[in-house]
């Protein structure tokens, strides 16, 4: 039971931890894009896409933990396959990567989107420029979320 | 709320601030009446229209920006470090005032000199200087305001009065400053404390001034020590920018360096001062929520006041046009 616990964790801290950064990431680019929108309405569209990029890292957070539930056996009613404490302890470091990096590049990437979010308000033609800033960031989710894929993929269980 | 909504807002509103070219244009002006229908299309217009007296609508502009800054800067005090010196103006204004009504004129009072734009209301304050009650006034006016009368009995020099409350308002912003706890704005305030003497110094060396009876004249609170700025009336003009190189504001003096006449390089030094202060808080544009940019946004928008001004009065008085473009402040 300590394995399917350890395990468990391990999903709980992806889909947790990047769901946070994701959502102060979202919240400090919403602030900026508000404050934007207040003197020029028009700029919605540009100020949504920006806010809405810090928003991935939560969703690779739950792809993990999915993946996660998947290679348990608790999706699909057919019941928890036996883990022992080492194969949980491996299922749960394999998720970190997401976790650790998906919280703190979020609230990074919110922060560049924020950024950018003001550059449009100057410049609205740089709004090509404005998203590869904040995507930039996007490049360490990424590579965090392939290799807690990797990782997971690596894990013999049943 | 946040910096990054403020910072975020005040950077949709510079998209509004109007730039030089466009006061050049209301330079262009054939009079008053075109260039107040050029004034049309800017925030200027819902003050102006029906109100010939611009004075009044530039300030009503300006007071309009501080109160939609207050709504949304979390600190309000940072706002305060541009407003103290409209507060010290009025309190100038006041005190003269009764100072002519003591002296046995009766029409002393100049109360349409009193600006709006302080943190204090003008009614007010106009009620504790009256009935000699600052037991509430804030920026240490409470002990400033007996001081000033006290000084006026001894002394009855206007000037020494105004001296005592400019040294007050310096020490009074960096005082707001200080408790903000904003490096940014703190180095701000030292170095307008710093350009402010250094102007000073300026006028002092028109004026022939002795270097040991100057040093009244500098505040306290800069980078460089009044005294500092006292010797440097015992050097040639031209030798300032080396002296002062070892500071941020010696990069201002060229400005003196290339004039032989000090009475215009007054006009130039000043001008390069209100641009060197806003220099001095330009890393701040590079951060998305850096609170300088708000007193950076304040500046250019009194620069535009400035600006503006300059632009209608040369309209509406006629005069020359080239001088006027000079005067013009590079604030956008």
């Amino acid at each position: 039971m300590l394995g399917l616990s350890l395990a468990l964790f391990g999903a709980a801290l992806a889909a947790a931890l990047a769901g946070i950064g994701s959502a102060i990431g979202i919240g400090v680019a919403g602030g900026a894009a508000a404050g934007v929108m207040t003197e020029d309405p028009n700029k919605f569209g540009s100020c949504l896409i920006l806010q809405a990029l810090p928003g991935t890292q939560g969703i690779y957070g739950l792809l993990i933990a999915f993946f996660v539930l998947n290679k348990l056996g608790l999706l699909g009613g057919a019941g928890a396959v036996a883990l022992d404490w080492n194969q949980g302890l491996q299922i749960l470091a394999s998720c970190l990567p997401i976790a650790v990096v998906g919280w703190y590049s979020a609230i990074w990437q919110g922060k560049t989107s924020a950024a950018s979010i003001q550059m449009i308000s100057k410049k609205p033609e740089a709004m090509g420029k404005a998203i590869i800033l904040p995507a930039m960031v996007e490049t360490y989710a990424v590579l965090a979320l392939l290799t807690s894929i990797l990782m997971l993929m690596g894990v013999q269980v049943g | 709320m946040s910096y990054v909504y403020a910072v975020s807002r005040l950077r949709g509103m510079e998209n509004h601030l109007l730039d030089t070219a466009f006061f050049s244009r209301l330079m262009d002006s054939a009079g008053i009446d075109d260039a107040l229908k050029a004034l049309g299309e800017t925030s200027y217009s819902q003050w102006i229209s029906g109100n010939a007296n611009f004075d009044k609508a530039i300030d009503s502009e300006m007071f309009a920006t501080f109160e939609e800054l207050k709504s949304f800067v979390p600190d309000k005090e940072l706002l305060d470090i541009l407003r103290l010196p409209y507060d010290f103006h009025n309190v100038k204004v006041l005190l003269k005032g009764l100072f002519k009504v003591r002296g046995g004129e009766a029409e002393g009072r100049r109360y349409d000199l009193l600006s709006k734009l302080g943190t204090i209301d003008t009614e007010e304050l106009m009620n504790a200087i009256e009935t000699e009650e600052y037991g509430f006034l804030p920026y240490g006016l409470t002990d400033l305001i007996p001081a000033c009368w006290q000084l006026w009995d001894q002394t009855k020099n206007a000037q020494a009065v105004e001296l005592l409350i400019d040294h007050q308002m310096f020490k009074a912003m960096l005082k707001v400053a200080e408790d903000l706890k904003m490096p940014d704005v703190i180095r701000w305030v030292q170095n307008k404390i710093d350009a402010e003497n250094l102007r000073s110094a300026v006028r002092l060396a028109r004026m022939k001034y002795d270097s040991a009876k100057a040093i009244s004249f500098f505040h306290e609170g800069g980078t460089i020590r009044p005294d500092d700025m006292a010797k440097l009336l015992n050097e040639p003009q031209e030798t300032w920018a080396r002296l002062l190189s070892y500071t941020d504001i010696g990069s201002v003096l060229g400005a003196l360096q290339d004039q032989n006449d000090i009475n215009a390089a007054l006009t130039e030094v000043t001008k390069a001062i209100d641009e060197y202060l806003m220099k001095v808080l330009e890393n701040a544009k590079y951060s998305m929520d850096a609170p300088a940019n708000v007193l950076l946004y304040l500046l250019n928008k009194e620069a535009e006041a400035r600006n503006m001004r300059v632009a209608l009065v040369c309209v509406a008085g006629g005069l020359d046009r080239e001088f006027g473009r000079r005067l013009l402040s590079n604030g956008r």
